[in-house]
């Protein structure tokens, strides 16, 4: 849903980073996005292409990988992916934040993230 | 004619960044909730559908809490201060966000929101958030106490199609039980699927236009 506004803040974190090497051309931008996030990945495309126009990063490549979520239980120590309910016969699956092996709450450590790793440019 | 540039091998760099572009948001809701610790506020954020009963929850609420706590209200909404208006008859200090075309609050607005209020005179706040189920699950507030509303005249989906609002709240109202028979609706169900998905949330089944199970939510808040 706010994909447009998290796409303008990446690419002024880009363009800032760019500057700062001097670079005249982006080549491409690794972004991670957490699954538990809730942004749409075609959507982070399309909003790169249209405010990257006119900028040094026009024609750049904006590559998306997803981070699996994660989760912690305090009451019996699971560490590991966040478990999904599935209920086949309603096409349903969704993320739960109850713990896969003692069905405590459990807390989301990893998956929440929307992460610029890496900007290959050209100095 | 706009110069093109050709990368050239040995050119390239590859500059390593861990930057969290969320991270912005939930820097400026800690804030948020030091502010209102430091001033002794209790804080509880209402989220849910358009129509499913914030305000009206919020209205009960302050109804039987104003003696108690003297309360503030932060509204979000689009365009108008129809919900401020309502609260704002029971003697409750509000400040009203209007977001024109955004969905939902973030913590930069209600930092605003937040200036506007005498925090000296206040002991409890409410936050109301704009009426979706999406995007507020993704943007904290600061808040203390986040608080989902669900009706039932929402269809018996409404839970387990959007399970990350759930995980993050910490009570669940289920509202306009009244009319769960002419919806033909289990309510049992509704309840089963908030907790499948965050089995620490506290499921409060009410009907905010009588009252009904208004004072188990406040019990469930802690108030």
């Amino acid at each position: 849903m706010h994909e447009y506004s998290m796409t303008v803040s990446l690419v002024n974190a880009v363009l800032r980073e760019a500057k700062k090497k001097n670079s005249k051309k982006v080549l491409e931008v690794h972004l991670s996005v957490g699954s538990l996030s809730l942004l749409a990945h075609e959507q982070l495309k399309f909003w790169y292409k249209v405010l990257g126009k006119g900028t040094i990063l026009e024609g750049s490549n904006l590559r998306i990988s997803v981070e699996e979520g994660e989760v912690e239980c305090e009451d019996c120590g699971y560490k590991g992916p966040i478990r999904y309910e599935e209920r086949l016969y309603d096409h349903l699956f969704f993320p739960t934040v109850s713990c896969p092996r003692c069905g405590s709450f459990v807390k989301v450590v990893k998956g929440r993230e929307c992460i610029i790793k890496s900007i290959k440019m050209v100095i | 004619m706009r110069e093109v540039i050709v990368a050239e091998e040995g050119e390239i760099l590859d500059v390593e960044l861990s930057e969290n572009l969320l991270k912005m948001n939930e820097e400026l809701a800690s804030k948020n909730r030091e502010l209102l610790k430091k001033h002794g506020i209790k804080s509880v954020e209402i989220m849910g559908s358009i129509g499913s009963g914030k305000t009206s929850l919020i209205a009960e609420m302050v109804k039987r809490l104003k003696e108690k706590y003297r309360i503030g209200f932060i509204a979000g909404d689009l365009t108008t201060t129809i919900d401020s208006d309502r609260i704002s008859k029971n003697g409750v200090d509000v400040v009203q966000i209007n977001t024109g075309k955004e969905c939902h609050l973030d913590a930069n607005l209600v930092m605003k929101a937040l200036e506007r209020l005498d925090l000296e005179a206040l002991d409890l706040l409410f936050i109301e958030n704009v009426g979706n189920l999406i995007c507020p699950a993704e943007f904290r507030l600061g808040s203390e106490k986040r608080v989902v509303v669900v009706s039932i005249t929402e269809g018996p989906f409404m839970v387990v199609k959007h399970p990350f609002i759930f995980m993050e709240a910490d009570v669940a109202v289920i509202n306009k039980i009244d009319l769960a028979e002419a919806m033909g609706i289990e309510v049992s169900k509704l309840e089963k699927d908030a907790l499948t998905i965050n089995p620490r949330i506290k499921v409060v089944k009410t009907n905010c236009r009588t009252g009904g199970g208004i004072p188990k939510v406040i019990e469930a808040l802690g108030l």
